[in-house]
């Protein structure tokens, strides 16, 4: 065999080093520009020595009005200052629903069910090449009216199981966090599909007796990125409301919306969508400051829905038989990607570091007025965050964002291994991705989360998290029994 | 007891179906082999059906829990049956792919002790649902779970299976094994997966004219209507018929079974003569390197038994003992061997259509105790597919009436039914008559 030559190699290390120094040098400017200023002033101060100071403090000749107003004018700026910086919202803690393995679907229960319930064997087919492809492992969960031969989605039941999984989730959290559910001050609760009269959050009130005065807020219909749309409503409100807490609820009500008929591009849901929720409790207190785990940095919401493509692209309607379902386009990725862009050209200059910044901004100098041609930067999102949680939406989902922000086997294991583990939770599901990485002992303080969901309308949505605490393991929650087993191969096509 | 004349609305009703997952997923690519004794009965079914009285603890939600945790331990109930593609025995294997086991949610319209008293045969095998192999295997679960809640909050499980996976003894264990998972107790009796125990020996002897016969005879054309009564004989009425026939070393069984056949016999035909009856007994306990009460599979052995029915009653019970202990290990082997050799080809039937007696008292049945130290009130096996001239299955009567309690359930065709329940020399040891036909 040849000899390879070696400058390719040393090359590309050279550029490596330069790089390096390159952002080096660009994200500490600052600091390496005051060292030395400080330096120089520092030396010139212990040569001039204590008299020569003294008399140049006596020659300005200030008078006690003179201090007096310019240190009124200082504490006023500092003052306004302070008051004018949005609140800090932290968040306590976090628990997840952690379903009972009784209420397990295995692959061959499902198709099992599936070719008993489907009068069409080519719909029974197409099922099974997708949950083949799925990216599911063994132990996801249904609720226990799906698992009846046909289901039994009555309201009953989805009440059912709406108690079952949020009770559960906020009793999780009162155990670990100490709340008393008198002092909760704000309640936000998103599930897309089942929206009854009273609300899930009435639900909520009536079962933990709630303040009567309590803020409380239902979303619905508001796909699976609702979750960070519950985060962001959330301190919003506790931006106005001074030393609060609030719960957010992120949840999706499987019951009621079993498709029933034969459409393709409507099937996946049954597929995919798995029983899961997750309590989060937000505060705005200083003296949550030391006990919390994260503290939110940034929310970035991006609505396509001006766009006809884009609004129809997770669309609920009545298939041909009266069947109702939710309809996936087979643009969906495109879209998403485009929507992703559009996140990221807001969330970059928020997040990047200085040296991202520039090359990016020179290289869209360079091809708008030197080379057209030339490629366009993608900033490396890496540099910015240690973790990331994408939205377990699918499998196609985590490989497109995978390639799109070039993001190592690593970074997208918290998201692959919780559809495996827990399936498609739908807004939840951000919260599961967190809790793994949490359990695997990767969480040290100072670390930066990003967290993105993607959900119908079409919506990307953001959020960034800063950790405060080094989160010991072992971790209690959902993972707790199963999380040595992992990460897992998952195989590219499961042979049913 | 009377019985109304007219036939009446069952009051069992099925409304929901659904499946039981293991709790434990199962390691991809097991699967569970048949032995030649499996592929035998693969004709039959098995139907077990329990009665519990209210309990706290006996509802259907944490018995549907308590299930899904005993099945980690049988990862062969949740399989489905896949053609042998290799040389093993046998056309059919256990592909254990994790599906989980049938459930159905029945209610009845009545009391426990209502219906104990006054259910017929039909409504009784409707606590135990069953659904024959349709055209996909699988697709089919070879187990179904019925639950039936009564109007009391007492509860009946019915546990149906394929003969094929499971004989009653095997069936009888799973229960016990379930209901001590329930109560989080110890396992006494874990399964035990051994396809090789019925493996032929070194030197085979391939030979059983009993079941060579059987496999010619041709089967029905019109295979009668067949219906069921259950007589439950309390420890003096058994003891009573012990001292009727004089002889002591005679067992509960040999009286019980002697008795009826000669019954059933004298009303089949006027004169009485050599007569024939089929004996299918557990041998797991029987084979010189005895298989654990938990061995899960198949474990009857089928032979004859002539007798000359006109000498008598103390005569057939006599000679019923003297077959019944002289069992021989090399007969069992062999009958074994034979039925290896043939795996392959098609089953025939094995309970009938020649009458066929199941001598399954020796077999604990009322240990399965969902709540600490309620244990079943009644418990009834029956057997499906067993057409032809009658079946008769005698287990182990309730604890509460004494060691040598007995129940004996009776399944001929349906006139036959008719008299053998009014017979006076059965009736002559007061044995209580449950789920007569609907006649």
């Amino acid at each position: 065999m040849p000899a390879q030559p070696l400058p390719d190699f040393s090359t590309s290390v050279r550029l490596k080093y330069v790089k390096l120094g390159y952002q080096y040098l660009v994200n500490h400017f600052l600091t390496l520009l005051l060292i030395p200023m400080i330096a120089t002033c520092v030396l010139e101060l212990v040569r001039r020595g204590p008299e020569e100071l003294i008399s140049v403090y006596n020659s300005l000749d200030l008078d006690v009005i003179h201090i007096l107003c310019s240190s009124f004018v200082i504490i006023f700026v500092l003052t306004v200052y302070y008051m004018s910086r949005p609140r800090p919202v932290y968040l306590v803690d976090y628990a997840c629903f952690k379903p009972a393995p009784s209420c397990r679907v295995p692959f061959a229960t499902f198709m099992e069910h599936t070719s008993m319930i489907c009068e069409d064997p080519k719909s029974v087919q197409f099922q099974t090449r997708i949950l083949e492809r799925s990216g599911l492992g063994e132990e996801t969960c249904l609720p226990p009216a799906n698992h009846y031969i046909p289901p039994n989605p009555t309201m009953e039941a989805a009440r059912a199981e709406a108690q079952l999984v949020i009770f559960s989730a906020i009793d999780d959290l009162i155990k670990k966090t100490g709340l008393q559910p008198k002092h909760i001050d704000i309640l936000v609760v998103n599930c897309s599909l089942f929206s009854p009269t009273p609300s899930l959050s009435a639900m909520i009130v009536n079962k933990y007796k709630l303040r009567s005065n309590i803020k409380s807020f239902n979303l619905s219909g508001m796909g699976c990125s609702a979750g960070l749309l519950s985060i962001d409503l959330a301190r919003d409100l506790l931006q106005v409301l001074p030393g609060s807490n609030a719960l957010v609820i992120s949840t999706e009500i499987i019951t009621p919306n079993f498709y029933k008929g034969n459409r393709r591009d409507m099937l996946l849901p049954n597929c995919l969508f798995r029983m899961g929720a997750a309590a989060i409790l937000l505060s705005n207190r200083r003296r949550d400051a030391t006990r919390a785990k994260y503290r939110l940095l940034h929310v970035v919401r991006t609505h396509k829905g001006a766009d006809d493509r884009a609004y129809r692209c997770v669309y609920q309607e009545e298939d041909s038989d009266g069947h109702c379902g939710i309809s996936l386009s087979k643009d969906l990725m495109a879209i998403a990607g485009d929507a992703l862009k559009s996140n990221i050209t807001t969330i970059g200059p928020l997040v990047l570091p200085m040296s991202e910044q520039l090359l990016f901004f020179f290289t869209l100098v360079g091809r708008k007025l030197i080379n057209p041609t030339l490629r366009p930067y993608i900033p490396d999102f890496k540099q910015a965050f240690e973790h990331f949680c994408i939205h377990a939406g699918g499998r196609a989902v985590i490989d497109e964002l995978q390639k799109s922000l070039q993001l190592s086997a690593e970074h997208v294991e918290a998201s692959r291994m919780t559809l495996h583990r827990f399936g498609n939770t739908s807004s939840s599901s951000l919260w599961y991705e967190l809790n793994y990485i949490e359990s695997k002992g990767r969480m040290k303080r100072g670390d930066r989360v990003w967290q993105i969901g993607f959900g119908s309308g079409f919506k990307c949505n953001s959020a960034v998290w800063k950790c405060l605490r080094t989160v010991k393991t072992p971790v209690d929650g959902p993972w707790a029994e199963c999380i040595h087993r992992y990460p897992v191969d998952i195989p590219e096509i499961v042979k049913l | 007891m009377t019985v109304s004349v007219e036939t009446r609305r069952s009051r069992v009703t099925v409304y929901a179906k659904s499946t039981a997952p293991s709790l434990t997923p199962v390691k991809p690519g097991k699967t569970h082999e048949f032995t030649a004794l499996d592929h035998s009965m693969s004709r039959h079914s098995v139907h077990l059906v329990c009665y519990y009285r209210q309990a706290p603890t006996v509802t259907m939600t944490a018995l549907k829990e308590s299930l899904c945790d005993v099945l980690s331990y049988y990862p062969a109930m949740t399989g489905r049956l896949v053609k042998n593609e290799g040389d093993g025995c046998g056309e059919w294997m256990v592909k254990c792919n994790d599906a989980g086991v049938r459930m159905v949610d029945a209610r009845a319209d009545t009391t426990l002790d209502e219906f104990l008293a006054t259910a017929t045969d039909e409504e009784e095998r409707q606590l135990a649902y069953w659904e024959d192999v349709g055209s996909d295997p699988y697709l089919w679960s070879p187990y179904c779970i019925q639950f039936t809640d009564f109007k009391d909050g007492s509860m009946a499980v019915g546990i149906s299976c394929t003969h094929f996976h499971a004989d009653p003894t095997c069936v009888a264990v799973f229960s016990r094994a379930w209901s001590e998972t329930h109560r989080r107790a110890l396992v006494t009796c874990p399964p035990f997966f051994h396809p090789w125990a019925f493996y032929p020996r070194k030197n085979p002897v391939p030979s059983s004219p009993h079941l060579s016969e059987k496999s010619t005879i041709p089967p029905p054309l019109h295979p009668p209507a067949m219906s069921s009564v259950t007589f439950a004989f309390s420890a003096s009425s058994v003891r009573q018929c012990l001292a009727d026939l004089q002889l002591s070393n005679l067992s509960p069984f040999d009286a019980l079974a002697s008795l009826l056949w000669l019954r059933i016999s004298s009303y089949k035909r006027a004169s009485l003569g050599t007569a024939q009856l089929t004996l299918a007994v557990d041998c797991r306990r029987r084979m010189s390197a005895p298989l654990p009460l938990g061995f899960y599979g198949n474990a009857l052995h089928f032979f004859g038994v002539k007798a000359d029915l006109s000498s008598g009653w103390i005569h057939i019970a006599s000679e019923l003992n003297r077959h019944v202990s002289g069992i021989k290990e090399d007969d069992v082997w062999s009958s074994v061997e034979w039925l290896h050799e043939r795996s392959k080809e098609k089953a025939f039937q094995m309970y009938g259509p020649e009458l066929t007696c199941l001598a399954w008292d020796n077999v604990p049945v009322y240990n399965a105790e969902f709540s600490p130290g309620a244990i079943p009130v009644h418990v009834g096996c029956r057997i499906g597919n067993a057409q032809g001239e009658g079946l008769v299955v005698i287990m182990a009567g309730a604890p509460g009436e004494g060691e040598e309690a007995r129940t004996v359930i009776v399944t001929l065709p349906t006139d036959l039914t008719a008299q053998i329940y009014r017979d006076e020399a059965i009736l002559k040891y007061r044995p209580k008559i449950m789920f007569s036909p609907n006649i």
